[in-house]
């Protein structure tokens, strides 16, 4: 009986704590958005009851003054966003990773290091380097200017390619470690053996190296797409109203103009396609036999 | 042969124009740093005027403060309780895996625009209903504090896992009063992993924008708080580049520090990212 209770008493007194906080102080504020999306907006922008799906029917796209695919736009913008952000840093990092894996061993330090020392800047400093690299009279806008991208004496920024730029350079490093990793590992016996049976080039990549790197490239991706998805700072300084992502409009409903059930059914969607994604990649990892991807 | 090797070619180039484009942004903002005038997009000169006002205005000063006090309370409350929940977990290894799984996923899944304004708003009602607390450190604080928790409890639970079992049994067997078994047992054992998750829980506290953002009040405004607000009010100026410049310089510093006494270590780079923002 005694020992019972010492198990008890020790077994609280040492997950009790952090359980404890992060129930009160994470999930209770979650749960207090969930309520929270269902309430109606009272005219002095205060959460009321009765318990509705306004909120919801507004995020739709439902207001009195009829139909407006506003909201519906930025939820696949942001989706859109984070896919091409996925796409092309995984794209950037392939080539990265393969360089780094094959230097000479007492290099691979310092090329690490070039690749992980820009993410330790912080990242309002990271995205507002980006502003004055686009900004209007720029080698790179005048490049633009030059090849009929942009009107004459514009800047690259705000829009939406200066947003995808950001995010493409804000999760670089994020997809590239994880596949640094399985590069790393690499069995290059397998790839051998592919050549050996004279495939060539492409072929040998195909079937001899990528499925090798699936695991980190499937760590990459949820650490870049999902951090993509919900972004705020990158989209808030190089995105307009017109490149506004789902971050942004979240943000906009708790500050300038609230509205907390509609921001708090809006956050809803965030999380549904946050997790709703999460599901979907662990049952493709599982069937591509990648188990649990190396994330944790 | 010839094409494979043209084609690898291609790839080295790639490799070194990606890691070029990870560095220009940072050149830029140095490079603008040291230019005279404010507005300019091309360099005309040189000079350390910028960096001489961000010293007087003194308002950076007491951001840097800001950080480091929130990074550093933050981190030692994130450090014990992130310890004391990885040692339960461990011990009670069956019960505690799916929690486990629980809380350390949804921290580091969870985008932080969402983490941060259902802080905000969570602390509002608080605040509502029983007059505490009130936005400011304590609000950033905690909220710091709950995200470093699952980090500093992945780096501990890493140690102990690694930890010989017979070890942790005698420990146990021997009688020792709980109170001595940790100073005699578990703090020197565990010394390494609880210095990693602090510097850890730090690292994060300070890199962090957007949850600070929303949890912070009046009289709570650390570094990247200040460069956004700076950033909003002027739009880009030299000094903001120069205060940018600094954190740039300091991180460089660390990071040679850091491969410095690991290579004299190991003789290689572990490499940490950290998922954040």
């Amino acid at each position: 009986m005694k020992a019972v209770l010492r198990r008890g008493f020790h077994f609280a007194l040492t997950v009790g704590p952090g359980v404890a906080w992060i129930t009160l102080f994470l999930f209770l504020p979650s749960l207090l958005m969930a309520l929270l999306a269902f309430m109606t907006n009272d005219p002095y922008g205060q959460p009321a009851l009765p318990l509705t799906v306004h909120a919801f029917t507004q995020v739709a796209g439902y207001s009195f003054l009829g139909w407006s695919p506003g909201n519906l736009e930025v939820v696949w913008r942001s989706l859109l966003q984070a896919a091409y952000t996925t796409v092309a840093t995984a794209l950037l990092a392939y080539p990265l990773a393969f360089f780094i894996a094959r230097a000479p061993v007492r290099y691979r330090p310092v090329l690490l290091l070039l690749v992980i020392v820009p993410s330790w800047t912080n990242q309002v400093v990271r995205t507002y380097a980006w502003m004055q690299i686009l900004a209007p009279d720029t080698w790179l806008s005048h490049v633009a200017v030059a090849l009929g991208f942009l009107p004459q004496h514009m800047g690259l920024y705000p829009s939406s390619f200066a947003v995808s730029m950001g995010l493409v350079y804000n999760y670089l490093p994020y997809m590239v470690l994880p596949i640094y990793a399985s590069v790393e590992k690499l069995d290059w016996r397998l790839v051998d053996a592919v050549r050996d049976l004279y495939a060539s080039g492409w072929r040998v990549f195909r079937h001899g190296v990528f499925p090798q790197t699936v695991p980190g490239l499937l760590a990459g991706i949820i650490l870049v797409a999902i951090p993509a998805f919900g972004a705020y700072i990158v989209p808030q300084l190089l995105g307009g109203d017109r490149a506004m992502l789902l971050g942004n409009l979240i943000a906009q409903q708790f500050s300038s103009m609230p509205d907390w059930p509609f921001g708090a059914a809006l956050t809803l969607v965030m999380l549904l396609f946050t997790f709703g994604g999460l599901v979907v990649f662990r049952r493709m990892a599982r069937r591509l036999n990648a188990g649990e991807a190396n994330l944790l | 042969m010839r094409r494979a090797s043209a084609i690898d070619r291609a790839m080295q180039g790639m490799a070194i124009a990606t890691l070029a484009f990870l560095w220009l942004p940072l050149f830029v903002v140095v490079a603008f740093s040291f230019e005279p005038e404010a507005a300019a997009v091309h360099l005309t000169g040189f000079t350390f005027d910028w960096y001489e006002r961000v010293w007087q205005q003194g308002g950076m000063l007491h951001a840097l403060f800001r950080s480091l006090e929130l990074g550093l309370l933050s981190a030692a409350a994130g450090t014990v309780l992130g310890a004391l929940l990885a040692v339960g977990l461990h011990r009670y290894r069956g019960r505690g895996f799916a929690i486990l799984a629980l809380i350390v996923y949804l921290p580091i899944v969870m985008p932080d625009v969402i983490y941060g304004i259902s802080q905000m708003v969570f602390f509002n009602y608080m605040h509502r209903f029983i007059g505490w607390p009130s936005a400011g450190l304590v609000t950033m604080g905690i909220a710091h504090v709950s995200f470093q928790i699952p980090y500093v409890a992945l780096v501990v639970y890493a140690r102990l896992v690694g930890l010989d079992r017979n070890l942790v049994h005698a420990a146990a067997d021997l009688y020792a009063s709980p109170l001595k078994s940790l100073y005699a047992f578990w703090l020197p054992v565990l010394k390494p992993a609880l210095i990693a998750g602090f510097l850890l829980a730090f690292t994060l506290s300070l890199d962090d924008f957007v949850i600070s953002f929303f949890t912070s009040g009046p009289g709570s405004v650390t570094l990247p708080i200040y460069i956004w607000g700076s950033i909003a009010r002027h739009g880009v100026t030299p000094q903001t580049n120069a205060i940018a410049s600094l954190m740039i310089g300091a991180v460089l510093l660390v990071a040679l520090a850091q491969t410095f006494f690991q290579a004299r270590r190991h003789g290689y780079l572990s490499s940490h990212g950290q998922p954040s923002a």
